[in-house]
């Protein structure tokens, strides 16, 4: 049992963690969240259907994230307020060639994820799992309680959301 | 938009997205492509859409730091295993527990003293405030039961006893026969 468990858990950690992380914006937390939700899977091994485990773990990820967001409000009055943290950028530097480009590129991605910790949810969910994660949009679906019509309508308006801030920052560059 | 007309760039720019990912009609394609051959503008709104795609897709899925997996697994075990709780950093958690021992150890005995002494300076006072209100109860019904005597007296008893009492009198003082007042 503890064998299927520890499978379980290496190929699932990925989609679990990655999802709390682009969520969160912070390592640490997603890590937290991440042992959260392997602990709650496995006392709950027993009851969890093997073919809606993948969505059922997203779902519970989700839920702590949320938890872990709302909490955060709390403090954010106090002025501590996150946005997704240099280490991550770092992490996701691109390997365009030439260092302008390489800059260039690097910051697009860099206010592109600032921009996704803005557009609010569903449609931050939405876009880290189709777009960034890659699921299919029944996945998503069944993760988020939603039909599938609705998480393609999420997945356009996020990524209007997501071009109207770049935007926006632009024209507030410009100025 | 009636479904002949040429798109504006309000109708393109909400259409982008599904565009993109191939969710508009085949019609709506089609004239959504005119427009973009001949509007700079929409088209490098598109050209914004395509790389915001393309740079999410290509983002980064990290994994989680093996050591996480494994204290999870260790606690499927049932091994006792250490979770490191993130929310305060060490130092405020000593400085809690040493205050926590502070109290319990150093305060506790002053703490239990302070709470019977305030018991019993309460049980004191609510003695005195009901022998307080007693008194104020019986002296209450007190001035209400010589009120209600003056009351019967005056209401019952003069009409009664008083008030035909001195009737009769007046009656029989009045049967008598004239006397010659006598003169001292």
């Amino acid at each position: 049992m503890l064998t299927a468990f520890e499978d379980t858990a290496h190929r699932y950690q990925r989609r679990v963690y990655s999802f709390a992380r682009y969520l969160l914006s912070s390592r640490e937390e997603a890590e937290d969240v991440t042992q959260e939700v392997l602990l709650r899977l496995w006392r709950h091994r027993q009851g969890v259907d093997e073919e809606r485990l993948g969505s059922w773990l997203l779902r519970v990820t989700r839920n702590a994230c949320y938890d872990l967001l709302r909490k955060r409000r709390s403090e954010a009055a106090a002025g501590r307020v996150r946005t997704f943290d240099d280490e991550a950028a770092q992490e996701v530097a691109s390997g365009e060639p030439g260092p302008q480009d390489r800059a260039e590129a690097s910051d697009f991605r860099r206010r592109l994820l600032a921009a996704l910790t803005k557009i609010g949810e569903p449609y931050k969910s939405v876009i880290i799992l189709r777009e960034v994660q890659g699921l299919p949009h029944r996945e998503i679906g069944e993760a988020l309680g939603i039909p599938e019509a609705t998480v393609r309508v999420h997945l356009h308006r996020g990524r209007r959301r997501l071009r109207e801030r770049l935007n926006e920052d632009v024209h507030h560059a410009t100025e | 938009m009636r479904p002949n007309d040429e798109f504006s760039c309000a109708d393109a720019i909400d259409f982008l997205e599904p565009y993109l990912d191939g969710d508009l009609p085949t019609g709506q394609a089609d004239r959504l492509r005119e427009h973009l051959g001949s509007c700079a503008a929409c088209a490098a709104e598109l050209a914004l859409a395509e790389r915001i795609q393309r740079e999410l897709r290509s983002l980064p899925q990290p994994d989680c730091p093996p050591e996480v997996i494994e204290r999870v697994v260790r606690a499927g075990r049932g091994e006792v295993v250490p979770f490191p709780g993130r929310k305060q950093p060490l130092r405020w958690r000593i400085a809690a527990a040493a205050a926590v021992m502070a109290l319990t150890l150093g305060g506790g005995s002053l703490f239990v003293h302070l709470q019977n002494q305030r018991l019993q300076s309460q049980r004191e006072q609510q003695v005195a405030q009901a022998t307080q209100e007693a008194r104020f109860a019986l002296a209450y019904l007190g001035r209400a039961t010589h009120k209600v005597g003056l009351d019967v007296r005056d209401e019952v008893l003069q009409k009664r006893l008083v008030i035909p009492t001195t009737r009769s009198v007046s009656r029989s003082l009045s049967d008598l026969p004239d006397e010659p007042r006598k003169e001292f």
